[in-house]
């Protein structure tokens, strides 16, 4: 079932891959131009997702209940690291991250805390002060 | 012996003090992180390059850093698998078939310095090897024009794991999606933008290395965290920290039966690592189990699969070098790493830059001796490394992943890609399609249409051009036989499995 839905998607994804290709114009370079190798991608991808579709291999074992869970709480910190970095700097948000995180991976509160303000501290001096990447180290309304 | 005068240039350039410093603290590096379980050489190398760029050394510095950290890793990648029973990646799998039994039996530090040796003489080899063939492939590749190329890259998708019995049309699906995923960008010939969106974040492209972080290390997040209620094999003590000479001997002619099985297999483009273990084991357990004891701790079981290994990951380095091709996940890797230091694999590079060439080529001999040497004696500080628990390590991999991309670009929008290609990287892992032919697509898809614009701007569009030379003649026969030969072994595999009960 999985790989028929990933064939599908798949199949979808070449349709439009190749349709959008097709309309690329370059009016100078070479003969090809832009638009015939994306094209040419799109064709045996469309077949390939045909035999996904018509002879798929067994189901995978999806995770389910608190796998699962683990796997989107996981997902969301990491987004919001990413989305949040600039703004609350990068001690506070890596000590979050990563007490948060530590505690998902099956530690205690209180020392996944302590790994979080050792990797924050640790990482800010290796990356800001010995290799030289500044990094913005305290939240946008302290700095 | 004009060889043997660049090899003599090349240890010129390795024996700097600097790059003696870098390799040295390469080896090290390598082999703390190829031991980390669950961390295997792809990872290792991957999240490394960001923190190399980060050191301004010069390219050739940079390039002695991280092979000598390749190495490092896949010599480390063989403790998890003997005292813990995980490989740390694919081609160590072999590995703990035997690794794992031997140690089990009280015997875990001469299983882990029969691998040490086994390590260091197929590493060993492949750089001879290297040494030897490499000069001898850029003179012929410097005859490949733009239409031989796209053959080459055609046979390089074609083939890359195509044997390992993995479903082959996954894999050829998995090298599309590559080729897909780079095209999007400014189109390099006309300046169109491709699959943009409108989003000028989207106008140089995916950064292959944000794409190699995402899919490896936080996919390994994602896969830790849905199997951690399982809980795992239980890690092995070492016993007697000195093994005892006749048991490093045991493993006998093993070690080179399985270095070079190793190094023809590395040397094929798209084969790689995997297949030289895979190959080697199988070859050495027709060959030598008289008994039936391979599975259940055989000396000649470890040694075999991981001369192999580390004799596949040297040959592999050939194509990558020569040719653009890499053979393997780390060479991958290591291309990405080249051509963001604006090093141009190939036949020119041979001759255009023969110190970088040629100090990495030393370099390696020198990371060789220096691994074998830090392995048997400081084997019991990297077996600590061992029970460094999850929940500090895989915080810390994903932190360092983030600050490395993070340095590159200064762009919050590349974290997110990164987390992006971790979730993709996820999926396709758990549906079975592995991600090298993926990595290999993105890095090589610019090139490719590359070549083939430049072929039919010489023949002014008239595609017969591509079958004309005999060099792409030849390219093609040898992927027609090993797709050929994929898709057999395919049927057969899943024939077997519908049959049996």
């Amino acid at each position: 079932m999985t790989d028929r839905i990933v064939g599908l998607v798949l199949l979808a994804a070449a349709i439009w891959y190749g349709l959008t290709a097709g309309t690329y114009e370059a009016s100078f370079g070479d003969p090809l131009g832009p638009a015939a190798f994306p094209v040419m991608l799109s064709v045996p991808v469309a077949v390939l997702s045909l035999f996904l579709l018509l002879r798929p291999d067994a189901n995978p074992d999806w995770p389910r209940g608190a796998a699962l869970l683990r796997q989107l709480a996981a997902i969301c910190i990491l987004v919001s690291y990413a989305l949040l970095l600039e703004r609350l700097g990068f001690l506070l948000i890596t000590f979050v991250a990563v007490a948060l995180l530590g505690r998902l991976l099956g530690s205690q509160w209180h020392k996944s805390a302590v790994s979080g303000a050792v990797v924050s501290l640790v990482l800010f001096l290796t990356f800001d002060r010995v290799l030289g990447l500044p990094l913005p180290a305290l939240p946008e309304f302290m700095s | 012996m004009e060889t043997l005068n660049l090899l003599a240039d090349g240890f010129a350039v390795a024996l700097t003090p600097t790059n003696l410093m870098l390799a040295l603290l390469g080896c090290f590096l390598g082999t703390l992180i190829g031991s980390l379980p669950g961390l295997g050489p792809v990872n290792g190398v991957a999240i490394l390059i960001p923190v190399a760029f980060s050191l301004e050394l010069d390219p050739t510095s940079a390039l002695i850093l991280l092979s000598c950290i390749y190495y490092g890793c896949m010599y480390g990648g063989r403790i998890s698998s003997i005292l813990l029973n995980i490989p740390g990646d694919e081609p160590a799998i072999m590995t703990t078939l035997d690794g794992y039994p031997m140690a089990k039996a009280g015997k875990a530090s001469e299983a882990l310095a029969i691998s040490a040796v086994a390590s260091f003489i197929g590493a060993t080899f492949a750089t001879i090897g290297l040494t030897l063939f490499a000069p001898m492939l850029a003179s012929v590749a410097i005859h490949f024009g733009p239409s031989d190329y796209f053959a080459l890259y055609v046979m390089a998708f074609a083939t890359i794991g195509g044997i390992t019995g993995a479903n082959p049309f996954k894999t050829l699906i998995a090298a599309f999606l590559g080729l897909m995923i780079a095209s999007v960008g400014l189109d390099p010939g006309t300046g169109v933008a491709r699959f943009t969106f409108d989003s000028f974040h989207l106008y140089d492209g995916f950064d292959p290395i944000v794409a190699i972080v995402g899919l490896f290390a936080i996919s390994e997040v994602l896969m830790y965290l849905e199997k951690m209620d399982q809980l795992p094999d239980k890690m092995v003590p070492l016993g007697r920290a000195i093994p005892k000479m006749k048991d490093i001997l045991s493993g006998g002619w093993a070690y080179m039966r399985g270095s070079v099985i190793g190094f023809v297999s590395g040397v094929l483009p798209g084969a790689g690592a995997s297949l030289g273990a895979f190959l080697s084991y199988i070859g050495e357990q027709r060959w030598s189990d008289k008994d039936g004891s391979f599975g259940k701790g055989n000396p000649k079981g470890v040694a075999a699969p991981e001369a192999g290994n580390n004799s596949a990951s040297g040959g592999a380095l050939i194509p990558m070098l020569t040719l653009g091709v890499p053979g393997s996940g780390t060479t991958a890797v290591m291309l990405a790493l080249l051509i963001s230091l604006n090093i141009q694999p190939g036949p020119l590079l041979f001759e255009r830059q023969p110190d970088i060439v040629w100090g990495l080529i030393a370099a390696l001999y020198i990371a060789n001796v220096v691994l074998l040497l830090l392995n048997i004696p400081l084997i019991s500080l990297f077996t600590r490394m061992l029970s460094m628990p999850q929940w500090i390590l895989m915080p810390f991999v994903v932190m360092v992943s983030f600050m490395g991309i993070y340095s590159i670009s200064h762009s919050t929008f590349d974290l997110l890609v990164m987390v992006g290609f971790g979730v993709l990287g996820y999926i396709l892992r758990k549906i079975g399609v592995s991600l090298v032919p993926i990595i290999l697509g993105l890095l090589l898809g610019a090139d490719m249409e590359n070549n083939l614009r430049r072929s039919l701007s010489i023949s002014d569009g008239n595609f017969a051009i591509l079958f004309q030379s005999p060099i792409a003649l030849t390219l093609y026969a040898i992927t027609a036989i090993m797709l050929c030969l994929s898709f057999y072994l395919a049927f057969r595999k899943r024939r077997g499995a519908e049959s049996a009960p």
